[in-house]
């Protein structure tokens, strides 16, 4: 170990050369330092995304075969006057969302039920729309309000995605799906004095005609953006009441019992929605009902990540090709100025493994401080470059939010009410677009032990390629040649 | 101990041979000295036998071995301690630091011995300052002591040194060869000083004179 020694004492005796060897070896150090943590950090989010963003598979009616099916009716009885154009679609049944959510990865379901009824013994909101042009005035004034029937509230879109939420009382649980337990809007409460604790009366409008008698459990209020959109024809948002879906089953009448217009099923690992999907689909009838998928989300995030993970890949080799060719340099003016006192080590009868060894040990010594300091700093410097970057992907991750949800809820709509079956969608789209945000926003760099090592890993290789491209030259020459030169 | 056959050295062309067919027989225990003009050849044929190039043609041998077959790197290790002309010091290093260095690598005898290596310096004339003291703070004779010092302590049978007292005044001078003459003499080790200066070759048991490519014996001992 007497290269060791021999190291140091030069390391010692040359103390502006070492200084200057600290400085450049820590600025490069710096920078990989700053590029292995983004990564790192990076790689972490885009894991956590997998596990917190989510995606979902939705089972609902197939309501493009219904189409086509009804295109195959008319065109079969063309030439004969057949009325209005009908699409007959089959409700979703839950002992097949059960099956499906007995399925690998499928971490939880939501079933979503949706009729309307007639309010019986207090007043709907009316909404009075102007949009039929100038001088005309257009105004729905029904008394019916739309039931939306969920196996929790929690797990409905707009109370998770924070449109709507519970000002008094509570919100609807799964021990309430068979309850007669309801949770209405704020305004159709205050219009009607009505509190926690409170009954209304609705009638069905299909099937028995039957008049249910409900308990407020619990008051939402909306976010006024959100109640502020009933079209022509429509119950006002506020009119929505949500109860347990067996009950808005019941108040659709008896041969809905045992079944959902959408089961939205959460899936645990978003990589797998696919494969939850094509399980799924075995276990269904096709031409009856869809499942389809959505992790966008997921995938944005992924994106954007994979993004920064490869900004920060780069960062890395670049920083490592140009550092490793800067030392290299370095190292080959350092040691052809020792050439001197490598002839004397070679004319000693010193090993050339240790002449080599001796220039790797004073530099693994300068690594040592080197990686200390971007320890240091490249913390700072990874902070300042990864929110830099994460921010420009957050910008570009939200103008593309915007439009994808802009477009989805447009494709949607056709569909029917906004909480009816694939109604569910946009909300839950825009609500795991915004979780995507936050986990975005939270990257932050850890300067951890592991990236420790690394660096440390990448510095000795860079080390000694640029030894080897130095020392090998010169090393090939016999003693003699090297001492004269 | 020492034998060259057929020894034969050239850049680029044969023809110009700096020498060739050279066979000379060096013994343990006396002091040699290869004079000859600048040019000449005479440390090339040093560089050759102490292992630090290769010969074009011939065979070197050290104790009936040739030096090539035990390998040029272990022959320096072991068995020859070269002197040079510019001292060849680690000027990194302090005097005492030097030889420890060279014990270390040399694996001698007295390797991790601080107190022989100051033994040996303190023989020389160096004191206890001059000893710690960065070698290139040391005047010319000092740093030669230093030099030779270390080939003392390396304990290599064989000792050749490059023009060891061009850098000295004559009393230096006279001093260093009668250390060389001392390490021959009564440490029984082969000297070989390759030099231009009549006097320390008068001084030495054997002069060989290069002269026309050719060794020739001009003072036997």
């Amino acid at each position: 170990m007497n290269f060791v020694k021999r190291a140091w004492l030069n390391l010692i005796a040359r103390k502006g050369r070492t200084l200057l060897l600290i400085l450049v070896t820590s600025a490069i150090m710096l920078f990989v330092m700053a590029g292995l943590l983004i990564r790192n950090a990076a790689n972490t989010a885009t894991e956590n995304a997998k596990d917190s963003v989510g995606a979902t598979v939705t089972l609902t009616a197939n309501r493009s075969a219904a189409f086509k099916k009804m295109r195959r009716s008319m065109s079969s009885s063309s030439g004969k006057p057949s009325g209005r154009p009908t699409i007959t679609t089959t409700p979703v049944s839950l002992k097949t969302a059960q099956k499906i959510a007995r399925l690998n990865n499928v971490e939880s379901y939501a079933v979503s039920v949706s009729t309307t009824a007639k309010a019986s013994g207090f007043d709907t909101i009316q909404t009075s729309n102007g949009s039929g042009g100038p001088g005309m005035s257009n105004s729905s004034s029904t008394s019916s309000v739309t039931v939306s029937g969920v196996s929790s509230t929690s797990s409905n879109s707009s109370f998770s995605d924070g449109t709507y939420k519970i000002k008094s009382g509570r919100g609807l649980t799964s021990k309430d799906v068979g309850s007669n337990n309801v949770v209405i809007e704020s305004e159709l409460a205050s219009e009607n004095n009505l509190k926690v604790g409170s009954t209304i009366k609705v009638k069905a409008t299909t099937g028995t005609k039957k008049t249910y008698s409900l308990k407020v459990v619990g008051i939402y209020k909306a976010k006024s953006s959100s109640t502020a959109s009933a079209g022509p024809g429509q119950s006002d948002p506020a009119n929505t009441i949500f109860t347990g879906y067996q009950l808005a089953n019941k108040i659709k009448g008896t041969k809905y019992a045992g079944t959902a217009d959408s089961v939205v099923f959460t899936v645990s690992k978003p990589a797998k929605v696919s494969a939850v999907k094509a399980a799924g689909k075995k276990l269904i009838n096709t031409s009856k009902f869809s499942l389809s998928t959505d992790d966008s989300s997921y995938k944005q995030v992924k994106a954007s990540m994979s993004s920064v993970t490869s900004f920060a890949n780069k960062i890395v080799w670049l920083v490592a090709i140009a550092g490793t060719i800067i030392l290299a340099l370095i190292v080959i003016l350092m040691i052809r100025e020792r050439r001197y006192e490598i002839g004397v080590l070679l004319s000693l009868g010193e090993r050339r493994w240790k002449v080599v060894a001796q220039f790797f040990a004073e530099m693994v010594a300068v690594l040592i401080v080197a990686v200390g300091i971007a320890a240091v700093g490249g913390k700072f410097v990874g902070d300042k470059l990864g929110q830099q970057l994460i921010s420009q992907e957050s910008q570009s991750t939200s103008s593309m939010t915007v439009a994808s949800q802009s477009g989805g809820q447009g494709g949607q709509m056709g569909g029917g009410g906004p909480s009816q079956g694939g109604g569910q969608m946009p909300g839950r789209s825009g609500n795991m677009m915004s979780t995507a945000k936050q986990q975005q926003a939270k990257i932050s760099t850890q300067v951890s032990v592991w990236s420790l090592l690394q660096l440390f890993g990448m510095g000795l290789m860079i080390i000694l390629v640029a030894i080897m491209l130095a020392a090998g030259g010169i090393l090939r020459l016999q003693p003699k040649k090297v001492l004269i030169e | 101990m020492l034998e060259t056959k057929k020894l034969g050295y050239w850049y680029g062309h044969e023809d110009d041979a700096l020498f060739k067919n050279v066979t000379l027989s060096f013994d343990a225990g006396k002091s040699y000295a290869i004079v000859g003009q600048s040019g000449s050849g005479k440390t090339t044929f040093l560089s050759l036998i102490s292992g630090l190039d290769v010969p074009k043609a011939g065979v070197i041998e050290f104790n009936g071995q040739d030096i090539s077959k035990v390998g040029l790197t272990n022959y320096r290790q072991h068995d020859v301690a070269i002197v040079f002309q510019s001292y060849n010091l680690f000027n990194y290093m302090s005097a005492l630091e030097n030889l420890m260095t060279a014990m270390a690598i040399t694996g001698a005898q007295h390797k991790g011995d601080k107190e022989f290596a100051r033994q040996m310096l303190a023989k020389l004339g160096l004191t206890d300052e001059q000893m710690v003291k960065n070698v290139q703070k040391l005047s010319g004779g000092q740093q030669q002591r230093v030099a030779i010092a270390r080939t003392i302590c390396c304990d290599a049978p064989l000792v050749v040194a490059d023009e060891p007292t061009g850098n000295l005044d004559e009393q230096n001078t006279v001093e260093v060869i009668d250390l060389f003459q001392q390490i021959a003499h009564e440490q029984h080790k082969c000297v070989i000083i390759v030099t231009h200066e009549s006097e320390v070759a008068a001084r030495c048991d054997v002069a060989i004179r290069l002269a026309e490519r050719t060794f020739r014996v001009e003072q036997p001992a």
